[in-house]
């Protein structure tokens, strides 16, 4: 059956429309979960507040069991969902970039429009930048190509590198989530901070 | 019990669960059984030598032959414009573009029509169109068309306005048995220019039957 654009159940044109109601529905719950409070972000690095891990850590694996489970009924064929095809150098180097500027920015690209949407200035300060660096890269592509291309991987799953079915991959990674939550509630009783 | 208490047990148990069910049930094919069984059924694929030879004569682009037998098969007899695709390398991705397009006819064949017909379901379950099978192989291409056999005594003029088309086909072809052409046809029998003439003339017979 699924994915539902792929097999031509819904046209384009609603795959889009869902796509802009699913994306108001994330925005929606990444500013109640206060996200667009950039010393919430910020917090997990220093260790007082790790709601950012935990709603992350939970939107993965939901989705992940989710998916699972209705390739299980038949619902959708994982072979059809597309995959960003994984470049392992750029992705380790645009890692560190993304999580240096999360911390200094105290928000994420998606964030960051969350908290501009509510008229937060830092947010949009924080968009500026982010053009800057889209623009940066788009016309000195020329000289990160041989980066950005390097080491090429396609779409690689940890599952298969193990040697492990999906299914005993995706329950390690709950134990490992479940493990992380608890140890993110310790980290929070260790390093309080009450006013932000 | 606190949230994350909630959130560990229903985790838990559903992670338990996708670990110990066997992995990926789901189907790559598109098409259900029911489905094949009905195309199967109907013979959809197949399309009878008289309509390939007549479009290898006239060398009608929109059709593509495929040899799903082995290399050492294809080399000593193929069909004009065939390419060699064995069977066992039917899914892989070098093929893909080739055998899942919307423009081309490709017609698979064989020796008989197993093979073919093999190569034609496993492309078809997986969403792919236009592909076709040989109707009874190159066995049946032997007899129909590169041998054809003269119609008995008590016979209707399609079938010998069919007789005349495959006997036209096959010199187009440069196969067969030329010897049983009248001399008057053998002579230009080398070129596929004469091959053109006669096949026209039967085009409304082959549409007849």
């Amino acid at each position: 059956m699924g994915p539902l654009a792929v097999n031509d159940i819904i046209s384009p044109n609603t795959n889009f429309f869902l796509a802009f109601v699913i994306g108001i529905g994330f925005g929606f719950v990444l500013e109640q979960s206060g996200f667009s409070s950039s010393r919430k972000l910020a917090g997990l690095f220093y260790g007082y507040d790790m709601v950012v891990l935990k709603v992350f850590f939970t939107g993965g694996v939901t989705a992940m069991l989710g998916l699972l489970f209705f390739s299980l009924f038949g619902w959708v064929d994982l072979n059809l969902v597309y995959v960003n095809p994984t470049f392992l150098t750029s992705a380790i180097v645009g890692g560190l970039i993304m999580g240096a500027g999360f911390i200094m920015g105290g928000f994420c690209p998606g964030t960051s429009f969350c908290g501009a949407a509510i008229g937060k200035l830092d947010a949009m300060i924080f968009i500026l930048g982010l053009f800057i660096g889209v623009y940066f890269f788009a016309f000195g592509y020329p000289m990160f190509e041989t980066l950005y291309k390097s080491a090429p991987m396609s779409s690689p799953k940890i599952s298969t590198m193990l040697n492990l079915s999906d299914g005993v991959f995706a329950f390690i990674l709950v134990v490992v989530a479940l493990g992380m939550f608890y140890l993110a509630e310790w980290v929070e009783k260790k390093f309080p901070r009450e006013e932000y | 019990m606190k949230p994350l208490h909630y959130l560990t047990l229903i985790l838990m148990i559903l992670a338990l669960i996708i670990a110990l069910v066997p992995q990926n049930t789901t189907r790559p094919y598109k098409l259900t059984a029911l489905q094949m069984l009905t195309e199967i059924r109907a013979g959809t694929q197949f399309v009878s030598p008289d309509e390939v030879a007549d479009k290898i004569v006239k060398k009608d682009p929109s059709i593509q032959m495929i040899d799903v037998r082995n290399p050492r098969e294809f080399d000593m007899f193929s069909l004009p414009g065939a390419i060699n695709i064995p069977l066992q390398d039917i899914l892989s991705e070098t093929n893909f573009d080739l055998l899942n397009q919307g423009t081309k006819m490709n017609i698979f064949y064989s020796n008989g029509s197993t093979e073919a017909n093999e190569a034609w379901l496993l492309t078809r379950q997986l969403g792919y169109q236009n592909n076709y099978v040989l109707q009874g192989g190159l066995n049946y291409w032997m007899e129909t068309i590169l041998n054809p056999m003269p119609p008995g005594n008590v016979i209707s003029n399609d079938e010998i306005a069919r007789y005349d088309f495959r006997k036209a086909a096959s010199m187009a072809m440069g196969g067969g048995n030329i010897s049983a052409i009248a001399p008057s046809a053998a002579a230009p029998a080398g070129t596929p220019k004469p091959g053109v003439v006669p096949v026209q003339k039967k085009k409304k017979a082959s549409g007849g039957c």
